[in-house]
């Protein structure tokens, strides 16, 4: 099974990785899309996450290389250090997940505190500020 | 017990998360703990500014693993002359906001203070870090916390002033995110010291491509135009003691961070220019539209944005002096926009409808924070002896040198408008009739002395600017001097250890 899955990786590599990058591109374009565009208060939080996921895939994306193991000095491994994918990006993504929570959180209590007051949750027509 | 760069962080972290347990204890423990630690941060500042004068730079090296592996703190005189600046306010502000809410009931009052101590921790940690991850993420430490004191008070329009905030502050996180990415993938470190010594291997289309995202996420906290939409409504919004962080606090550590990634990642011509322009047009929209504004709070904001506005000019031109006169016009918007915000949001406070008209012949009532409020007022258009004179007056020198005309009349006219518009609040504030029968409510004698203080500060440098120019030039010196900040972080273990 695992050399078989290997043998498939192998020959459709560089498929993979491009398919890897451009679902995080497109992902992020389709996040744009819906912050520039949407109207629904919450459908631009979700657009805001989409974006997110975009960058984070694009973050792991990057860190990953062929045939690579785990960046640990284990038994059978002592001689893999050319081979080990950089753990750093994906060190890295962790933490932006947890920001990136963190913000989504705070958005929709403002959502709702927001539709609390205004009785709605369309952009355009909450606009008591103004320059 | 020796007092390491560290402290800023550790100290109110640990105290954050002790507050609710001790709030359990006694209800008036989560007003006075953030005091406490914020005077603590000033002993910290006042011990490393002795070592950054001795050395030059201090560093700390997290968790043992050395700079170009681990997270490193450095302070160089640059940042040690903020985070003192940032420690100081700070403590003031909390002074002033120490009764300044009317009892409110017990979580709301916690929540307030810790989320402005981790506000104030924040902006300090973009300023020390020297790992250009950890900037992201105090960075977002601030904007979590900035957000949620906008929407503080429920009966405003705070939460739609803060989802506005959000909305462009999580986009631009996620740029700056984004910028990291590709930095990353093109010089393979996230220490700011090796990115900037490796930076001449990055092919120029995609070193520019770094630049404006990062720009772009960073200007939103410096209220560069026209990323600044969310400015005026969150100051206007915030509770009293916020807005004053927000111009005092939040956006030199969003400046900070401007010029730490332009000056020292980013050495590229271009970047200077373009910080002129986009300086000189957020200081014209933002007069401008300071100029029309009814409400004292939202006319402060435009205001603090021209000012930002003025130091970004300062430092793209780019000359030792350009560099010198824009760190003194960062202290003194600090100082002068915290009186004026602390003393303006007191009127505010005590006014019929919270605009201009309504606060007319309030002196009567309240003389001295009329009187500080005038001073600050005259300190930052720029009239000799206060202290705010000095820094225009050295940015108009170092304009001069380098023989920017255009600059030149553009700043003056701009304070010309300035002029305009605070001295028709003055005149408001004294020479109208007095319509109101309100109630008045008095501040409390702490933030008396925190205004004083301020009130003081001002009218010594501007009698002494030498007090502080030395420490700028120096300042500036080193700024400038990119290879020493490489050489010291890669090279050198801390000099504390």
């Amino acid at each position: 099974m695992q050399e078989q899955f290997n043998e498939v990786f192998t020959k459709y590599h560089e498929v993979i990785t491009w398919g890897v990058y451009g679902t995080a591109i497109a992902l992020m374009l389709i996040g744009l899309y819906a912050i520039l565009i949407k109207k629904n208060l919450v459908k631009i939080i979700i657009g805001l996450t989409i974006m997110d996921a975009g960058i984070h895939l694009l973050f792991v994306g990057i860190g990953y290389i062929q045939n690579g193991t785990a960046p640990i000095f284990s038994p059978g491994y002592e001689n893999a250090a050319d081979r080990m994918v950089d753990p750093v990006p994906q060190a890295l993504v962790l933490t932006a997940i947890i920001i990136g929570f963190a913000i989504t959180a705070v958005a929709l209590s403002l959502v709702i505190r927001l539709y609390k007051h205004h009785h709605t949750a369309k952009i355009d027509q909450i606009k008591s500020l103004k320059w | 017990m020796v007092i390491t760069p560290i402290h800023y962080i550790f100290v109110p972290l640990v105290a954050a998360f002790a507050i609710p347990l001790l709030s359990k204890i006694n209800k008036e423990l989560p007003r006075i703990i953030p005091g406490f630690v914020l005077f603590y941060n000033i002993i910290i500042s006042i011990v490393l500014m002795q070592q950054v004068n001795e050395f030059g730079y201090v560093s700390e090296v997290i968790a043992g693993w050395k700079a170009p592996w681990g997270i490193n703190l450095i302070i160089t005189p640059f940042s040690g002359f903020l985070v003192s600046l940032i420690s100081v306010l700070g403590f003031l502000i909390w002074m002033y906001g120490y009764r300044f809410k009317q009892v409110i009931d017990r979580g709301e009052l916690r929540t307030y203070n810790i989320l402005q101590m981790m506000m104030i921790t924040g902006a300090i940690g973009i300023i020390i870090t020297g790992d250009i991850f950890n900037l992201f993420v105090f960075l977002e430490i601030v904007a979590i916390t900035a957000v949620s004191l906008t929407a503080f008070y429920r009966e405003r329009d705070g939460a739609e002033a803060g989802f506005k905030y959000l909305l462009i502050g999580g986009f631009a996180s996620s740029l700056i995110l984004l910028a990291i990415l590709i930095l990353y993938t093109q010089v393979g470190t996230l220490n700011m010291a090796e990115i900037a010594d490796r930076m001449h291997t990055v092919p120029s289309g995609i070193k520019a491509t770094i630049l404006i995202l990062f720009i772009v996420g960073f200007g939103i906290e410096a209220e560069l135009f026209p990323l600044n939409g969310w400015v005026p409504d969150a100051y206007s919004q915030a509770p009293g003691p916020t807005s004053t962080a927000f111009a005092g606090i939040v956006a030199k550590a969003g400046v900070y961070g401007l010029i730490r990634i332009i000056f020292t990642l980013f050495d590229i011509d271009g970047a200077y220019d373009f910080l002129i322009t986009a300086g000189l047009i957020t200081m014209i929209v933002a007069e401008a539209a300071a100029l029309k504004q009814t409400n004292l709070k939202r006319m402060l904001a435009y205001s603090s944005i021209g000012q930002m506005g003025l130091a970004l000019v300062a430092f793209g031109i780019g000359t030792k002096e350009a560099v010198f006169a824009a760190m003194f016009l960062l202290f003194n918007h600090a100082v002068i926009k915290s009186l004026l915000f602390m003393t303006g949001s007191i009127l505010m406070y005590n006014s019929k409808d919270k605009t201009i008209n309504s606060i007319k012949g309030i002196y009567k009532k309240l003389p001295i924070i009329s009187l500080l409020f005038a001073l600050g007022a005259f300190a930052i258009v720029g009239l000799p002896p206060f202290s705010g004179f000095w820094s225009k007056l050295y940015i108009l020198t170092a304009a001069a040198d380098k023989n920017m005309i255009f600059l030149i009349v553009t700043i003056l006219a701009v304070s010309i408008v300035e002029i305009v518009y605070y001295f028709r609040v003055i005149g408001k504030l004294y020479f109208a009739e007095d319509e109101n029968v309100i109630e008045i409510h008095k501040p409390t004698p702490q933030a008396f002395v925190a205004m004083a203080v301020l009130g003081v500060t001002i009218i010594v440098v501007g009698f002494n600017p030498d007090l502080v120019t030395g420490y700028f030039h120096n300042a500036a010196d080193i700024l400038l001097d990119k290879a020493s900040y490489i050489k010291y972080v890669l090279n050198v273990e801390s000099v504390i250890q």
